[in-house]
Formats: structure tokens, sequence, C-alpha cells
């Protein structure tokens, strides 16, 4: 049923027809091509629903009465904005454990535990963002080398047919520049991808960072009404 | 790997499945039609093969060649003048350059005259007269052989003839002048520097020749098929040029095709093509189909073929069932 006819389009009936290098280049290429979109649905849920509970999170937090009960409640989260709420309040209990506090220790020791823990969460986040990044930079030079590669075998065959005629090299071209093709095909949805998930990655991380800074800001005031008393 | 991923992964894979199954089944269901050869319009040329064919070419050159040595070596003889006056009205002149006349003047040509007149009887006489009776081409040229044969003998017969076809006679009447002519120059010194013989070889060259040409509206012979070959090919000119080439050595193809005619030129059947072929080697063998379907195009699209000789038609070998060899332009 299939075509495998030099005069078709078919995606198939090309990569059959294609020289071993090339077609180790499209296989290459669909693999990078389906990894990447792999890479970019996962990133599109997970980007998706990291950013709805955060906004939750937050509106609870802000409107919660008692930290310790809002802790119990979020305690074993895996949201990131959860994990940097939790190292705060680890380090303020490890700081306020016994009768002496050193308050300006205590202050800089919780803006140090929850700045790493903001890293730690973005790291973790944007893991595999450098897939994107590598394979929308690379993935059009992968196609133009199978091209490159197909053209030259098709010269190859206008030499051993002594014969000029565009109807020798059609079909080996037409192969070669499938490999562009499908590189350019895995390649522009994961520069796309890639530049629209690291906007999102660094507005989540400039959301960490603040409600960072506002946990610790609340945190300090405390310190200072607790040590006073 | 977490959940997400592998959702996304399991996505991918069915979506890049989907892409180019989608992409293989369009394309490959739809294959890019051939190219049509559309009919095109035909372009009338003249008449072909008997009117190349007739005897009018082959003369000139030994009518001009007779004259010249003429006039030099009549021009000291005052007797030549005396007599031109009377034999140039009579036939020659129009044809013959004026100088010709002069020499057969003498004797010769004066006294025919009179004879086919009085006596055409005797022999050439009973063979012509059928013949004008009869318009077909056929039998006059059968009809021009007798006449052709006692010319030389005697001047007489020459005179019955132009009865009949004007450029058969033509011929003859100077092949008889000329004939005659060493007769009437022997007597006299010439200053020319060519002798009688040469001249008389030159002049009956022609006639002979004639007679041999003289058969192209009876049968077919290898002349008449070329021209009607050649205007054909002509005609159908326009629609060759059209086909396109399927590939490299395509042209280097020969194919006999068959053509089936009808007595206007149109085609009585589709042209078929004889399954051997001339020039395929290695590199052109798979556009064969493509050629035969070419040259049946060829033909098809330039059908109405004008202006065959329709006495052709119907005989043996005619052009009734017409076989060429036909290649692809370029």
């Amino acid at each position: 049923m299939l075509n495998t006819d030099a005069t078709t389009l078919s995606p198939i009936a090309l990569f059959l027809q294609a020289d071993w290098v090339v077609k180790t280049v499209m296989i290459g290429l669909l693999a990078a091509s389906v990894w990447t979109w792999a890479v970019i649905l996962g990133f599109f849920f997970r980007l998706g629903a990291t950013r709805r509970k955060t906004a939750a999170f937050e509106r609870d937090f802000w409107k919660a009465e008692d930290i310790d009960a809002f802790h119990r409640l979020h305690n074993e989260s895996d949201l990131p904005i959860a994990r940097v709420f939790t190292a705060g309040v680890a380090e303020w209990r490890r700081s306020t454990v016994g009768g002496q506090v050193d308050r300006g220790g205590t202050r800089e020791r919780l803006a140090t535990a929850m700045g790493a823990a903001v890293a730690n969460e973005i790291d973790q986040l944007s893991d595999r963002l450098n897939i994107l990044a590598t394979v929308g930079s690379v993935a059009p030079f992968v196609g133009l080398f199978g091209t490159v590669w197909g053209i030259m075998r098709s010269f190859t065959g206008i030499a051993q047919a002594q014969n000029t005629s565009l109807a020798v090299v059609a079909p080996g071209i037409a192969e070669a520049l499938f490999a562009t093709a499908i590189g350019l095909f895995a390649a522009i949805p994961a520069v796309i991808a890639y530049n629209r998930f690291s906007h999102g990655i660094n507005r989540i991380e400039a959301r960490l960072n603040r409600f960072a800074d506002g946990f610790h800001a609340t945190l300090s005031r405390q310190l200072e009404s607790e040590v006073r008393r | 790997m977490t959940r997400s991923e592998r959702y996304g992964l399991g996505a991918a894979v069915l979506g890049h499945v989907a892409l180019f199954a989608l992409l293989s089944l369009a394309w490959s269901s739809a294959p890019t039609p051939p190219p049509m050869n559309k009919p095109i319009e035909v372009s009338l040329v003249d008449d072909v093969a008997l009117d190349q064919t007739a005897p009018a070419a082959p003369e000139p050159p030994a009518q001009s060649a007779a004259p010249d040595p003429g006039p030099p070596a009549e021009a000291p003889p005052p007797e030549a003048e005396e007599v031109a006056p009377e034999p140039a009205p009579p036939k020659p002149a129009p044809v013959v350059p004026k100088p010709a006349p002069p020499k057969p003047a003498p004797k010769p040509a004066p006294k025919p005259e009179p004879k086919p007149d009085a006596v055409p009887p005797p022999k050439p006489a009973p063979k012509p007269k059928p013949a004008p009776k009869k318009p077909a081409a056929e039998k006059s040229e059968a009809a021009d052989k007798p006449a052709v044969k006692p010319a030389p003998a005697k001047a007489a017969p020459a005179k019955a003839a132009p009865a009949k076809s004007a450029a058969s006679t033509k011929a003859v009447a100077t092949a008889k002048a000329t004939g005659t002519n060493p007769k009437a120059t022997k007597a006299k010194p010439t200053g020319s520097l060519l002798d009688d013989d040469f001249r008389k070889g030159l002049t009956q060259s022609p006639s002979k020749a004639k007679a041999s040409e003289a058969a192209p509206g009876a049968t077919m012979d290898a002349k008449a098929a070329a021209d009607i070959g050649s205007a054909i090919r002509r005609q159908v000119q326009p629609c060759a040029d059209r086909q396109v080439n399927p590939g490299p050595g395509a042209s280097r193809i020969v194919v006999t095709i068959r053509l089936s005619l009808n007595r206007d030129g149109s085609l009585a059947g589709r042209p078929t093509v004889s399954d051997d072929h001339g020039g395929v080697d290695d590199e052109n063998r798979r556009y064969v189909d493509t050629v035969d379907r070419n040259a049946i195009a060829t033909f098809a699209g330039c059908a109405p073929l004008r202006g065959l000789p329709p006495e052709l038609y119907d005989v043996p070998r005619g052009w009734k069932t017409f076989i060429l060899r036909y290649k692809l332009p370029g």
C-alpha cells in the first residue's frame, strides 16, 4: 500500500532509500525530536501545576494565623515553595532551641538556608531544560550533516552514471534534504520551548525569592519580639 | 524520571508516530498525475510528394548547357539568321532561351511541322490518342514512353505530344531539337571549342532521367514514401515538440509506429507501436513505455494530415497504412 517510488514525498520511502549515514542521522534526530517533545510536555504539565499550587500556597500562608500549624499541614509537600518554607522553619527551630539567641546570626542563617532551598528547587525544576537547549542548537547542524553527506553521495551517483540529468540526482537530494527537514522539525519546537520554559522558571524563581524574603522578614520580627520577652 | 515526564514521553511518541503515518498515507494515496498531452492546432502545409517529383526539376541544367556553345558558333554563318525566325514561334521559344533555336532552324525544325499534321498515324498517333481522353496521370505517363522513343529518330511525335502534358513534352521537344542539332551543325565549321558529342551527351541525359522518373503517379516508390514520411513528420512536428522528454537518453529510442489513415488524412484508428525498438540501452530502457505513449500522442494529437497525395492512398504500399520511425526531438 505504501508507495516507495522515488517520486513521492512519503517520509518512510525517503528514509528507506537513504544511505546508512543519513539513516543514522535521521534516526538520531527523530529520537531527539521524541525526547524533546517528552520534555516539553513534562515541563508544560509540571510548570503549570507548580505555578497554580504556588499561588494557592502563598495565599494560604499569608492568611494563616499559626505558622506551626501551617507547617504541620505542609510538612510533606514536594512543592518548591513548601520546601523553602520548611527549610526556613527548620532553621528557625534549630537557632532558637537554646536560651541565648544570636539575633544577627540567626537572621543570616535563615536567609542562607532559604536561599539555598530556592536554588535547590530551581536546580531541580530546570534539570531537563538543557536538553531543549542542546537539541535546539545542534539538531539543525546534525541534519545539515546528513544533507551534505547525502548530496555528496548523489554527486558520486552522477559521476558513476556519466549523466548530469536532474533525474539522476533528484531522488538522492530529496532524501538528503529530508535529514535537514527532520533536524529543523526537532530544533524549532525545542528552541521555542526552551525560551518559554526558562522564562517560566525565572518567574517561579523570582516568586520563591520574594516568598523567602517575606518569610525572612516575618521570622525576623518574630525573633525580636520573642527575645524582648 | 517523574510521572509528568513519563506521560510527556508517551504522548510525544504517539504524536510522532501519528504524524509520520499521516504524512506517509497522505502522500502515497495521492500520487502526482502524469502530465497531460493536449492536442494542438494543425498547421497546413503545401502539397508534397507528386509536386516534388515533377519532372520540371532535372531539365533546366541541360537546356542551359546546350545553348551556350551555340551562339558563337552560329554567329558567322548568315544562313542561320534567315531561317531562325521561323522555328522560333512554333514551340521552343517560351522555354528555351533565344540563342538555341537558330541551330535547329536550318532544316529539321521546319520540316517536322508539316509531317505530324499531315501524317500522324504511322506510329505515335494511335497511342497518344487514347491517352488524352483518360484524365488519369498513370495512363499519360505510360503514353509518354512511346512518345519519347520516337523523338530522337523522328521529330514528328514531339508535335503530337504537346496536347497531353506541357511539362513532359517540353522536355521531349528540347531533346529532339538538340538531338537533331548535330546534323545541322556538322556541315558548317563552328568556332566552339566543345565538340558535338559533348553537347549530345548533355542534352540526352535529362530525357533519359525523366523516363525513369516519370512513374511516381502510379506506384509507391521509395522516393514517394520518403516524401510522404517527411510530410507527415513535418505536420506532426508541433505535437512532437510538445512531448516531455522523460529522462536522459530517451531521445535515442526509435519507435516504429504504424498509422492507419483515412483518405482525408484523419486517423482510421489509434496508431500502434511495434515491440522492437531501436537505440534502447540500459540507461533509457525504463523510458520505452513513455516514449511509446509520446509517439502515439504525437501522431494522434496532430491527427488530420493534409496534403498527402490522394493517388497514392490505395495503391500497394500506399499510405492507407503507413509505417514511420519516430524519435523524441532533442
